[in-house]
């Protein structure tokens, strides 16, 4: 069983979250070209191995948490909330 | 005298005898058991989004995660990071909703709901409380984790359900409250969790809120 420490609510079973998807850095809509916009849009790294993703808490506070998850092992190594700059959820 | 005409229902079938308070058709049953399930629909419940610092967030005073009575006797739950649920007695819903809006004013954003049909509530009270909770959510519900006046969202028997811990004379009591339509079920998975405790339906009575 895969447990995420919420920063709002504390350690939660992963039933209690939704998995939203890797978290991307949004282009700029002034100026991005179709093929950025279509690459943010659908295409995804999908590692084995570190990543950085978008969870959100259904079953708790209801918000969007940044989660920063092994592939591989299931660790969860940090949640945090989304602030600005960088990926975001 | 004539019947006292029902104009609101819980989804939750009433326990014989029925009796109708303000409105609302109750259980009046009387129960002296150590452990027992009340269905307290009637009582007013309001959501609140705000910002924790604004007027009304301060005004509302109980952070997330904890409760509290204000000096009207309403108990103010912190249900989110900036959400309150307000449960005051029957009835008082419409002045809940207008004492928030008086004072959001104009230049804070605020939502106040009254959201006392839609959500279901019941009243779990009696020295086995915790373990029966215990037995349908992951939450830790000791003392160190969850004192009286916890609030915690979480999933109780696969249903996303607020608990909020409001002793009654020393007497665990919890306050559990889910989506209208899951209440029915929520209702009865208590009910079964708690067989093996001696729990038993009280009825809702008008002193409710009283003490709480
Ligand atoms: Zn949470």
């Amino acid at each position: 069983m895969i447990l995420i420490p919420c920063p709002h609510c504390g350690e939660r079973n992963v039933s209690e979250f939704q998995y939203v998807g890797e978290a991307l850095t949004r282009p700029n809509p002034d100026g991005v070209d179709p093929e950025q916009w279509r690459s943010y849009l659908y295409l995804r790294s999908n590692p084995a191995g570190p990543t950085v993703e978008s969870w959100f808490h259904r079953a708790g506070c209801r918000r969007y948490l940044k989660v920063e998850r092994d592939t591989v092992t299931n660790e969860v190594t940090s949640v945090t909330l989304p602030g600005r700059g960088g990926p975001q959820p | 005298m004539a019947e006292p005409a029902v104009i609101a229902r819980s989804p939750i079938t009433p326990a014989e005898p029925p009796s109708v308070v303000d409105g609302w058709e109750v259980s009046g049953r009387r129960s002296g058991a150590g452990l027992t399930l009340v269905d307290c629909m009637p009582l007013a419940k309001i959501l609140v989004r705000a910002a924790p610092d604004g007027a009304v967030g301060r005004w509302l005073g109980t952070p997330f995660g904890r409760a509290g009575t204000n000096p009207d006797g309403v108990l103010v739950t912190g249900s989110g990071p900036d959400e309150w649920t307000l449960f005051g007695p029957h009835g008082s819903g419409r002045a809940l909703v207008g004492a928030v809006e008086d004072l959001s004013g104009e230049r804070e954003l605020v939502s106040a709901l009254d959201v006392t049909h839609g959500r279901t509530l019941m009243r779990l009270t009696g020295a086995a409380a915790r373990p029966l909770l215990s037995k349908l959510c992951a939450v830790d519900l000791g003392n160190a984790v969850s004192p009286n006046s916890a609030v915690f969202r979480s999933s109780v028997a696969k249903v996303i359900t607020d608990v909020v811990r409001d002793d009654r004379s020393g007497v665990p009591s919890y306050l559990v409250h889910c989506e209208r339509s899951y209440g029915s079920y929520l209702f009865g998975a208590l009910l079964d969790a708690g067989a093996e405790f001696g729990i038993e339906v009280d009825g809702y009575t008008s002193t409710e809120m009283r003490g709480v």
